[in-house]
């Protein structure tokens, strides 16, 4: 059952990382971007037990310390992913009245991803990683809210048909 | 309800932590597959850079274009057939002779210099969301391209090549934070650290705190033994602004960059140093001023009644 659902939850964390990373950095959005991948895996999560949400964590974090544009050791981002997957979920599992409002999870994602690059910006200070002054981390991590906050929205929905596809559930958004 | 937990969960949690610290411990110790990996997936990921580049290019200025299409809806409707293919067709056109612009000017300074270069289209930005400056170039290990080698463009130093790939290489901006490049100042030779500050303007440290810095003074790469990572002569900026404090250790000034980071298209790779030191000839020369034109004007004085009569 597990290995089936990650054959079918592969292809579409490949999907999304291949778009992140040969398109949506192109775009030279103002005010920092997004990451694709990292809304993808907080929703994901925010669907998922505490378990999947940590698995989901580590592979999609395994993946964007692969990525070109990133700058700490590999295991970084997978260190904040498997740490922010599992938090997202254990706040989101089990709570109906949290998951029966998209709002919710749209809100949770935003934080997450705010404080996923925070956890990021810690450990690369404790790994001897330079990041720039406090303002410019401040404003990458503002920018990234604001975009996040617009698409994650746009998203939701898409991902979580995926999820329930994957997952067999009928608990869609 | 809320989840609880379970002994396997925590078990797993941990399993997943321990191997993301094992990976951070074998990268930092140097382990070449860790390197491995990643060289692939860029290899795996080129073809579809290039192919998002190609794609992108002509909307990446959507956001600016719609600011300042003004016209109404209406207008815009009735138009908007024609007006998108002579968009697309304009925004080629545009690309191409901004790209060509460029490769004429980085040729122009590698030819006065006697840099043997490599020219290279920009294929991806990297995301800021990983708080890095970063470039991918469309040429790699294939076309003679090496880590350590200086890369500009027409306007001066863009940065350095940090990781090369069979095709494609990763090339470190002269604004990231970790950036550091030993710099002089034209005319004085004065020499200092120049560091990267995440946007436009750097932060240079002089090393002699007994000479001063003025504002308009052009900075040059002092350049490295060999030409690598920095070949000599390349223009990086020009001072903005100076901090004379008479309790700094050392004499700071900011410098903003020549090139705008944000708008590169084409850059050049130097994969061959000059064996004479251009010294200052790379400096860019001042604008000069448009003189205004003056209008001199002067009156006729008008047949008076009695001179008609």
């Amino acid at each position: 059952m597990i290995s089936r659902r990650f054959f079918f939850a592969f292809p579409i964390f490949i999907f999304f990382y291949i778009a992140q990373e040969a398109f949506i950095v192109q775009l030279r959005l103002p005010f920092a971007g997004f990451s694709l991948l990292l809304i993808l895996t907080l929703i994901w999560a925010a669907m998922s037990t505490p378990e999947i949400g940590a698995l989901t964590g580590f592979g999609a974090g395994l993946l964007m310390d692969l990525s070109q544009t990133t700058s700490g050791p590999m295991g970084h981002w997978t260190l904040v992913m498997i740490l922010a997957g599992f938090l997202i979920s254990f706040l989101s599992y089990g709570d109906d009245h949290l998951r029966a409002n998209p709002l919710n999870i749209v809100f949770l994602v935003i934080i997450g991803v705010v404080a996923s690059q925070v956890s990021y910006v810690i450990l690369g200070f404790l790994l001897g990683e330079n990041f720039g002054g406090f303002s410019r981390i401040i404003f990458i991590c503002l920018g990234t809210a604001f975009w996040s906050a617009i698409v994650t929205p746009l998203i939701l929905p898409i991902v979580s048909r995926l999820h329930a596809a994957v997952f067999g559930t009928a608990s869609r958004i | 309800m809320r989840y609880g937990g379970d002994n396997r969960g925590r078990l797993l949690l941990i399993g997943l932590i321990v191997t993301a610290l094992f990976l951070i411990t074998l990268d930092l110790r140097g382990v070449s597959v860790i390197n491995g990996v990643r060289n692939t997936t860029q290899s795996a990921l080129s073809p579809f850079q290039k192919a998002g580049s190609w794609v992108i290019s002509p909307f990446r200025n959507f956001f600016s274009d719609v600011t300042h299409l003004g016209r109404t809806r209406n207008q815009i409707e009735k138009l908007t057939a024609e007006n998108e293919r002579l968009r697309l067709a304009l925004q080629n056109r545009k690309n191409a002779d901004i790209e060509l612009e460029q490769l004429k000017g980085v040729l122009d300074l590698a030819g006065k210099a006697e840099y043997k270069v490599v020219s290279a289209k920009v294929i991806s930005q990297g995301s800021s969301t990983s708080f890095t400056s970063t470039i991918t170039i469309d040429a790699g290990r294939t076309s003679g391209i090496r880590p350590n080698m200086t890369v500009i463009s027409g306007f001066g130093l863009v940065g350095v090549v940090k990781t090369v790939y069979s095709g494609s290489a990763l090339v470190e901006l002269a604004s990231d934070p970790s950036f550091k490049v030993g710099a002089r100042i034209a005319g004085t030779q004065q020499i200092g650290i120049l560091s990267g500050q995440g946007s436009r303007k750097a932060l240079l440290q002089l090393l002699d705190n007994t000479t001063a810095v003025k504002v308009g003074d052009v900075i040059l790469a002092r350049g490295s033994s060999n030409g690598r990572p920095f070949v000599p002569g390349v223009p990086i900026g020009e001072v903005t602004a100076v901090d004379n404090s008479a309790s700094a250790v050392t004499q700071t000034a900011e410098v903003k960059f020549y090139v705008n980071f944000s708008t590169i298209g084409v850059v050049s790779v130097v994969v061959r140093a000059p064996e004479i030191d251009p010294r200052d000839a790379l400096v860019p020369p001042k604008p000069v001023p448009t003189p205004l034109p003056t209008v001199t004007i002067t009156a006729t004085p008008s047949p008076t009644a009695s001179a008609q009569e």
